[in-house]
């Protein structure tokens, strides 16, 4: 009941900051109207050229490597000795006939999860082959479950020492960060040259990227262990081995075992990136389709993608202990006896297949929707883009968004006083999370334009206000919609489910067809892609409202209207603005990634340092792209938890 | 109750993983260490012909390869740049086939024309087998000039050459749309201004990874323009498509040879002439040169299988040559197929690249 009081109070509460947020608000307006229009964008002469340094660094390299100790005895050996793992491995993987690998996985899954579930991972194994995707499947496969097992074995110790030690902790923070949000774009050429091309670099950027989950989780885990149970395990003497392998790490395992799952699925997501610079596998088909423009093909191989994804993420949570399948279903597989009864048999069949030849899925039955993707798209093509001479469509629909959104924000952002827009950022910061961002963000603003990247972070970030504006006009009403019908809520999850699974290039195959070159493409790409928080986190926002505050609320007479505007929704906000804070870091990833297909700002900066090997200019615009998303994290994440009730214990 | 139950689960489940680790990593090095311990692998069944069943197939083309042909040297096994245009593919299929045919194997390895010079520089591309030297000078004097790992393989026989290009419609209607002093009037490059580019003209571009002097062109000519990516040479393409089937005025980068000159009516926009000075100077204000197409090798090629060496430093065909191909790729004939049509009516071309005796 106390919780309902404080409710009202805080509710009260915000009416102040609202009038400290319009007083401030009239001395920003003031001050922009001050300074003079003819200060513009970031004065390009405070360029430091950081680029043109990295660019120096990165020529001396290339013309020195082939002398240098630390390439020929450490890199290039290195690199070889990986490459030959790897191709040892999927030359491994492709020798065992496709059916051992369905009936292998199926059981696998059948004996571990039930009957059905196997079922269903036998019939996903058996997509990869009458798709004719395997080799490509095999080729990402082995490079995910090496560069899985590579981040496990860095990311479980450093994350261990970061849970002993504060200092490191605070250490790795920033840099974790960064390796999430900096685009991989930036890092190719770098690894390239000291890991060569195709699979060893891919390894190495496919790991830099999924590291942090690991690393993260695990600290985490260890930290979360009860003080009591330490305490108890230093009482009885141990050393602090024997605290960490006997008390810590077993209690951690749940935690350990969800940043395993995490690493695995951000793997995944960066299968198509680590294509451009020759990983091969699903994510060139990918790749290829898109530089093709067939989005059928596009589709196959990403479906193939998601299936991978979602057969990975079920295996690794029924590791996790939080598989669904309950005991008593998981008994109805096979005991261990049939079990190795059916190996012998599938070994008997593969040896047989051998001799005779037969082992490879024969062409003839192979089976491709490609074309009928490919048909409706053209479809959608020739009839959406415009509906007769009407201003309907995806073509008018893309001009107007550029005339009347992008456009003229972006124009506004560059062109309005630097000084003005530092100043904002540090306002904004203010307002959603108090003082200690303040200096960080006007900092982080000011280095952006010392980096020379100033009018191109605008667009980016004009980009991106439209995308997320977009997202949340589409997102919450559909959040809201799903919390009061169970029906929608339940029609709604596997489309999100697979939205989210898709890795984020697939999106940008059709919307480069439907709509026009520019911007356009990448931000319905990105509103598409970043949609499932939002829509996710307002239904259970809305649904985890105490039932008794809105029983309360009814018995008080108030119409549904009311109920929403004035009871769920303020009381979901913290819930909503987590999933606002998600809807922002996958947009602005999204937004980088759609550089590829002309999106203009700091994504096609990055690719072009990518193509151009201008590694300068790809670390000027990836550094950018990294402090605007940390600012925009920090502000969203604060915005959010001054929406958070105050915690039980303290009332 | 519940609660032992799922840790009994837990334990078992990780047993089970557990052993399927073992066993992986068990046939792993099995499978890797080669044929001499077939008899012995791992305890579990299901390994034995899996064991057997992986060195198989990978040495399959060794060994029937080696006693086909003359000694290849010490790498059969020949890394081919496929950078992101059609034209490339299409040597590399015809590369490929003529290779193969020879007893080498062949990995085609997709990447963008610039960081294609590092790989190759090292031995991880052996060759890549159309350069467009317009973009590539500084390459060329790093890499080539200064002993940096790479070779010059010899010309590929066509002659390339990038430039402006726009559907002949529009200089019938409009002649001062078609040069570049007709686009320092604002209004005139309005013609091809788009919702994007507001007031400016649109000059739309592939991929950025290719050779582009375009922002320098503009800035330095004081041409309203603004330069759009469309991401591909296919995206381009689609562009030219519908601009054309609507009439609208279109103004894009483009190159020769390229078979959609035969789908679309071009015409070439007229840009200051190209001369050595303009391309020494920084600041570029000219046409493109006509580029004179070139391989570039690993510099330990001839070394290490110097029969590739040969095939492809013999490897030369001309524009028609590659049109051919790009034309029958138009018609939805795989890169493969449709060099595997050329080479069947082309015999004699590419029979006098393969080394005798």
């Amino acid at each position: 009941m106390a919780g309902v009081k404080s409710w009202n109070a805080r509710l009260m509460g915000r009416h102040y900051w609202l009038v400290n947020l319009g007083l401030a608000g009239v001395v920003l307006a003031g001050l922009i109207l001050l300074l003079p229009d003819s200060i513009g964008e970031f004065p390009p002469a405070w360029d430091i050229g950081f680029g043109p340094a990295v660019n120096e660094l990165q020529q001396w390299w290339i013309s020195n490597r082939r002398d240098l100790g630390v390439y020929l005895y450490f890199f290039d050996p290195l690199s070889d000795s990986i490459d030959w793992l790897l191709r040892a491995f999927e030359n491994f993987l492709l020798g065992i006939p496709w059916f051992i690998h369905v009936a292998g996985v199926g059981l696998l899954f059948g004996r571990w999860m039930g009957l059905w579930r196997g079922v269903a991972a036998g019939a996903g194994m058996l997509y990869f082959v009458v798709l004719g995707l395997w080799e490509q499947s095999v080729q990402t496969l082995a490079l995910m479950t090496v560069a899985v097992l590579l981040s496990v074995a860095i990311g479980i110790p450093v994350g261990i020492w970061a849970a002993r030690s504060d200092f490191m902790n605070r250490l790795l923070r920033p840099l974790l960060d960064s390796m999430q949000t900096l685009p991989a774009f930036v890092y190719l050429i770098p690894v390239l040259l000291f890991f060569g091309v195709a699979r060893v670099p891919s390894l190495i950027a496919t790991v830099i990227y999924a590291l942090p989950p690991v690393i993260r989780l695990t600290n985490l885990g260890i930290r979360q262990v009860p003080a009591e149970t330490v305490e108890a395990g230093e009482m009885f003497g141990t050393t602090r081995g024997q605290l960490l392998r006997k008390v810590q790490l077993p209690q951690a395992v749940p935690s350990l075992l969800a940043g395993i799952n995490q690493t695995i699925m951000m793997a995944l997501g960066i299968v198509v990136i680590a294509a451009l610079i020759g990983a091969g596998g699903l994510g060139q088909e990918v790749l290829l389709a898109l530089r093709h423009q067939e989005v059928g093909r596009a589709v196959e191989a990403g479906m193939a993608i998601v299936l991978m994804a979602v057969m990975l993420d079920r295996f690794s949570c029924s590791l996790v202990g939080q598989g669904r399948g309950n005991a008593q279903s998981a008994s109805r597989g096979l005991s261990s006896h049939g079990w190795g009864t059916v190996g012998i048999l599938l070994g008997a069949v593969a040896f047989v297949g051998w001799i005779l030849g037969w082992n490879a899925y024969p062409e003839g039955l192979q089976f491709s929707y490609a074309a009928l993707i490919d048909w409706m798209v053209d479809w959608a093509r020739d009839n959406l883009y415009q509906v007769g001479t009407l201003p309907l469509g995806t073509g008018p629909f893309s001009d107007f968004l550029t005339t009347y959104g992008t456009r003229p924000m972006r124009l506004y952002l560059s062109q309005e006083a630097w000084p003005a827009v530092v100043v904002f950022f540090g306002f904004v910061a203010w307002w959603a999370a108090g003082k200690r961002l303040v200096l960080g963000s006007v900092l982080g603003t000011v280095v952006i334009g010392l980096l020379g990247m100033w009018t191109l972070t605008m667009d980016t970030l004009s980009q991106t206000v439209v995308a997320v504006l977009m997202a949340i006009v589409i997102g919450l009403p559909l959040g809201v919609a799903a919390s009061r019908r169970d029906w929608l809520e339940k029609a709604l999850r596997p489309v999100l489910d697979t939205l989210q699974t898709i890795p984020s290039f697939c999106f940008l195959v059709p919307v480069v067809i439907l709509f026009n070159v520019g911007r356009i493409p990448g931000i319905i790409a990105s509103v598409l892609y970043a949609l499932p928080p939002v829509v996710r986190l307002t239904n259970l926002g809305i649904r985890s409202v105490e039932k008794e505050i809105v029983e309360a609320s009814e018995s008080f007479g108030v119409t549904r209207r009311q109920k929403l505007w004035k009871v769920q929704l303020p009381l979901a906000m913290p819930t909503v603005l987590a999933g606002i804070n998600q809807t922002v870091m996958l947009v602005l990833a999204m937004v980088v990634i759609a550089g590829l297909v002309g999106g203009a700002g700091l994504g096609l900066e990055a690719v072009k340092g990518l193509a151009r090997s201008d590694t300068g200019l790809g670390f000027e615009a990836g550094a950018s792209i990294v402090i605007l998303a940390m600012i925009l994290d920090r502000i969203t994440q604060g915005w959010a938890a001054r929406f958070q009730p105050p915690s039980s214990d303290s009332q | 109750m519940l609660n032992v139950q799922r840790k009994d689960k837990r334990v078992r489940a990780t047993k089970t993983f557990k052993a399927a680790l073992f066993l992986a990593v068990l046939a792993l090095m099995v499978a890797a260490c080669g044929t001499d311990d077939d008899g012995e692998a791992a305890p579990e069944t299901t390994a034995a012909p899996e064991t057997t069943a992986a060195p198989e197939t990978t040495a399959a083309p060794e060994t029937t390869a080696a006693p086909a042909g003359p000694d290849l040297g010490d790498i059969d096994n020949i890394k081919l740049a496929v950078n992101p245009w059609d034209g490339s593919a299409a040597n590399v299929a015809v590369a490929k086939a003529v290779l193969e045919s020879f007893g080498y194997s062949v990995e085609r390895i997709e990447i963008d024309e610039q960081p294609q010079w590092a790989a190759i520089a090292t031995g991880d591309i052996h060759a890549s087998l159309e350069v467009w030297p317009s973009g590539h000078a500084d390459n060329v004097a790093s890499y080539i000039d200064g002993g940096g790992g790479v070779v010059h393989g010899g010309e590929l026989g066509a002659i390339g050459k990038i430039g402006w290009w726009i559907p002949t419609y529009v200089v019938e209607e409009n002649p001062a749309a078609g040069t570049w002093e007709g686009l320092q009037d604002p209004a005139i490059a309005g013609l091809y201004a788009t919702a994007e580019t507001g007031d400016k003209g649109q000059f739309l571009i592939g991929d950025a990874s290719w050779v582009s002097y375009e922002q320098d062109i503009i800035d330095n000519l004081g041409l309203h323009l603004e330069v759009v990516y469309a991401g591909s040479e296919d995206a381009l393409l689609a562009a030219m498509d519908s601009a054309t089937s609507r009439g609208d005025p279109l103004l894009f980068y483009w190159w020769t040879p390229h078979s959609a000159f035969s789908k679309f009516d071009l015409t070439s926009f007229e840009l200051p002439p190209y001369s050595d000075e303009c391309y020494a100077s920084e600041a570029v204000d000219c046409d493109y040169p006509e580029d004179v197409l070139f391989k570039i090798f690993w510099d330990q090629l001839a070394e290490q299988a110097p029969d590739a060496f040969t095939i492809l430093s013999n490897f030369n065909y001309a524009n028609e040559d590659q049109i051919f191909m790009l034309g029958k790729m138009d018609e939805g004939l795989s890169v493969d197929e449709a060099a595997a049509e050329w080479m069947a009516a082309n015999e004699s071309v590419w029979q006098s690249w393969i080394p005798t005796g």
